[in-house]
């Protein structure tokens, strides 16, 4: 703290040009991967239900936001800290899932791209709307003691939550892929995304996976919300972004691959933050949605896609 | 989130109240004709809080002046108010004020953000519908509308603003930083400006860089870094702001974006004099002293502010925490309320309603002393259609609470500055 009457000119010198800017691009790099962790599993979620049902979750960030709320009300009501609560989110968010899934998108699975969007669209508005009337406009965040505490590398600062985000981010993704890989279940999902005929020819209850799927799908979403809740403020609006900040990245990663979403989330939540640190930080999204221009010329598939899965 | 829900209730009891004054008095009998007046904000969507604080303000004026015999010079006439919601989006705020002049009004009142300003200016021009801004603070949104009444283009202004502009935000917040850093004792150099960048984030700080360019302070704008408005993240602008080496940082922000901003500076350890924003909402309202809580203190920040000198807003700010359930009456209500009471005034003197033209006569000629905000004079328009008097008022964040501490005639409390440290 510069003391008030002094001159505030005098300062610790720190490293100077070149040096300066290495610092800022180390931080900007520090995190912009760290904050990935969140865009990823966001991510993970909506490209695990488009690979299983090619259906687009355009609801996918209203439901983020409801996770948000569910950790807020955790948080205030019960005392239950959001790094602990996520998981109570994720299974709210997964009954969620499996009710949007068997009382509506079940029913428009076969249907044209262009009505399942529609339906989807519906839900997000009255997703966003629900939030509305529950807990009102103004923009909060959950508090958490683990929120405000930061350690310093040298010059570098880690921001923990973001650190603990960043983890459990991986583990939850390792967990689902060792959910689909290693599971009677997990195999059924991943039988039914790649030839949903085949699936039905050896018994599977298809309709019961594609409930799953999308379940789980929500659950990641739900426990990316409640992760970020003391990071990002929130209020009923911010799932259209949030939403549009998850395609970006499935199509990036690949629609449908699993291990795309996750390196896509990583990719573009680096490129915004550098983007931050080398243009005018208002100019950021530009970076992230070149980066979406670039790959739909030149590998319309993605970065992994292809083989989905 | 007891507050929150306690709030949103009253929220709906005062709009159902309102509604229940609008719908009723016109069938019963022998009473005089009611003046519509559209009052369009942003009650949805992002900027939905002070959005709803500018309905409760509007409303309650409209009940206030109903109340004390309506319009006296035109047989008591009563005002009735057709409630319309931008849901912070031009086009819908464009379709809110065609919606309200078809259904009949004959002024408009409105919105909070400057970007549905400037979707409701034309049709205000082309319905020939007076329309007086309560509050968005982009010059052009009037100087534009002058313009092309100078050029000939169009015939007459009907668009009129009660609000202090980006650019004369941008030279109080000058005066007042240097004024306050010399009464402080102080002479920080380097102050990084950091800013929203929509249509009034992007108008506050060009006002503000203007400004200062032509006051040639002491102190120099070293950086300026602005973000997309809603940002996801703000900690690489941060790294930046940090990496300037400030000795303030001068934000202009929006709800979401000091949400982000003020735990961001906090965790990185910014050495620094101070926080002081040239004239932004985020840094003072209930919620967000509710989410932010030691983030804020000692933030200054220099806004629109009631003037609570006077007698009355003393007992209208009583009234509005009753009728909102905790509320702070403040800017974003404060304005309304005297917009409200700005447009009685004009009808009162008008030669006659049904003309907008003899309405915005009498608008051009207002000379109104009883508004409740801070202001440097008597509301006037001048040939821009905005209000010169309307002046911000720099507050600060002491114990929790927005108080008034400059300039000195307006001050309830000595400002704490620099902040003592952590």
């Amino acid at each position: 703290m510069a003391q008030g009457g002094g001159p505030p000119e005098v300062r610790v010198p720190s490293a100077e040009g070149l040096g300066l800017d290495l610092t800022l691009v180390g931080q900007g790099l520090l995190s912009g991967l760290l904050f990935g962790g969140v865009y990823s599993l966001m991510a993970v979620g909506l490209t695990l239900i488009f690979g299983v049902m090619r259906v687009v979750n355009f609801a996918h960030g209203d439901m983020m936001v409801w996770g948000m709320y569910l950790a807020f009300l955790l948080a205030t009501r019960a005392g239950v800290d959001p790094y602990l609560g996520f998981l109570i989110c994720a299974a709210a968010l997964f009954v969620l899932g499996l009710a949007v899934q068997r009382g509506l998108v079940d029913r428009i699975v076969d249907a044209p791209h262009e009505m399942q969007i529609l339906l989807m669209l519906g839900v997000a508005l009255v997703l966003e709307n629900l939030a509305l009337v529950a807990f009102g406009p103004e923009p909060t965040r959950v508090r958490s003691p683990l929120a405000a505490a930061t350690v310093w590398l040298g010059p570098l600062f880690v921001d923990v939550a973001r650190l603990v985000t960043f983890v459990v981010a991986l583990a939850l993704t390792g967990l689902l892929w060792l959910f689909l890989h290693r599971t009677e279940t997990g195999r059924l999902i991943r039988a039914s995304a790649d030839n949903t005929y085949g699936a039905l020819v050896i018994g599977a209850d298809v309709r019961r996976v594609y409930a799953v799927a999308f379940g789980v799908g929500a659950a990641c979403v739900g426990a990316a919300g409640a992760l970020v809740s003391p990071i990002l403020p929130f209020q009923p609006p911010t799932g259209l972004s949030l939403s549009i900040t998850s395609f970006n990245i499935v199509i990036i990663g690949g629609m449908g691959s699993l291990l795309g979403a996750f390196v896509g989330g990583l990719l573009v939540s680096v490129a915004e933050s550098l983007g931050a640190v080398f243009l005018k930080p208002s100019l950021k999204e530009l970076f992230s949605f070149s980066l979406l221009i670039l790959i739909l010329l030149f590998r319309p598939a993605g970065l992994f896609g292809g083989r989905r899965r | 989130m007891a507050n929150t829900r306690s709030t949103r209730r009253s929220f709906l009891k005062a709009t159902a109240a309102g509604a229940a004054v609008a719908g009723f008095p016109l069938p019963l009998r022998a009473q005089p004709k009611t003046f519509k007046i559209g009052v369009i904000h942003t009650v949805t969507g992002p900027l939905a809080e002070p959005g709803q604080a500018c309905r409760v303000g509007a409303q309650m004026a409209a009940d206030a002046i109903n109340a004390a015999g309506g319009i006296k010079a035109k047989g008591g006439m009563k005002l009735e108010l057709l409630l319309g919601d931008t849901q912070t989006k031009a086009d819908v705020a464009r379709a809110e004020a065609e919606r309200v002049v078809n259904q009949g009004a004959q002024f408009l009142m409105g919105p909070f953000n400057s970007g549905d300003a400037a979707a409701m200016v034309p049709v205000a021009q082309q319905r020939r519908v007076p329309f007086l801004i309560d509050i968005a603070a982009a010059d052009p949104i009037t100087a534009n509308v002058a313009k092309a009444v100078r050029e000939g283009q169009q015939k007459v202004q009907y668009v009129y603003r009660n609000f202090p502009t980006g650019s004369s935000f941008g030279r109080r917040a000058v005066q007042y930083f240097t004024e306050i850093f010399k009464e402080a004792g102080v002479s920080p150099k380097r102050v990084v400006l950091m800013h929203a960048n929509d249509l009034f984030g992007s108008s506050q700080a060009r006002g503000f860089r203007a400004a200062w360019e032509a006051a040639k302070p002491s102190w120099e704008i070293v950086e300026v870094i602005p973000w997309p408005e809603p940002p996801s993240d703000l900690s690489t602008e941060v790294s930046r702001a940090k990496a300037a080496k400030p000795d303030i940082i001068a934000p202009i922000t929006r709800p979401a974006s000091a949400q982000l901003l003020l735990p961001e500076i906090r965790k990185q350890r910014i050495e620094m004099l101070g926080i002081v924003g040239p004239g932004s909402p985020g840094l003072y309202e209930a919620g967000q002293l509710a989410a932010l809580k030691q983030d804020l203190e000692y933030v200054l920040t220099s806004v629109p502010w009631p003037n609570f000198k006077h007698p009355r807003t003393k007992t209208l700010a009583e009234e509005y925490l009753k009728r909102t359930g905790g509320k702070t009456f403040d800017t974003n209500s404060g304005y309304s309320y005297d917009g409200m009471f700005v447009i009685a005034d004009i009808l009162e003197r008008a030669a006659k309603l049904d003309d907008p033209d003899a309405i915005v006569d009498a608008m051009k000629k207002t000379n109104y002393t009883g508004g409740l905000m801070q202001y440097g004079g008597p509301i006037v328009f001048n040939e821009l259609g905005d209000n010169p008097n309307a002046i911000p008022t720099m507050i600060q964040i002491l114990g929790q609470k927005p108080v008034a501490v400059w300039p000195r005639e307006a001050a309830l409390q000595k400002f704490v500055f620099p902040r003592p440290k952590v």
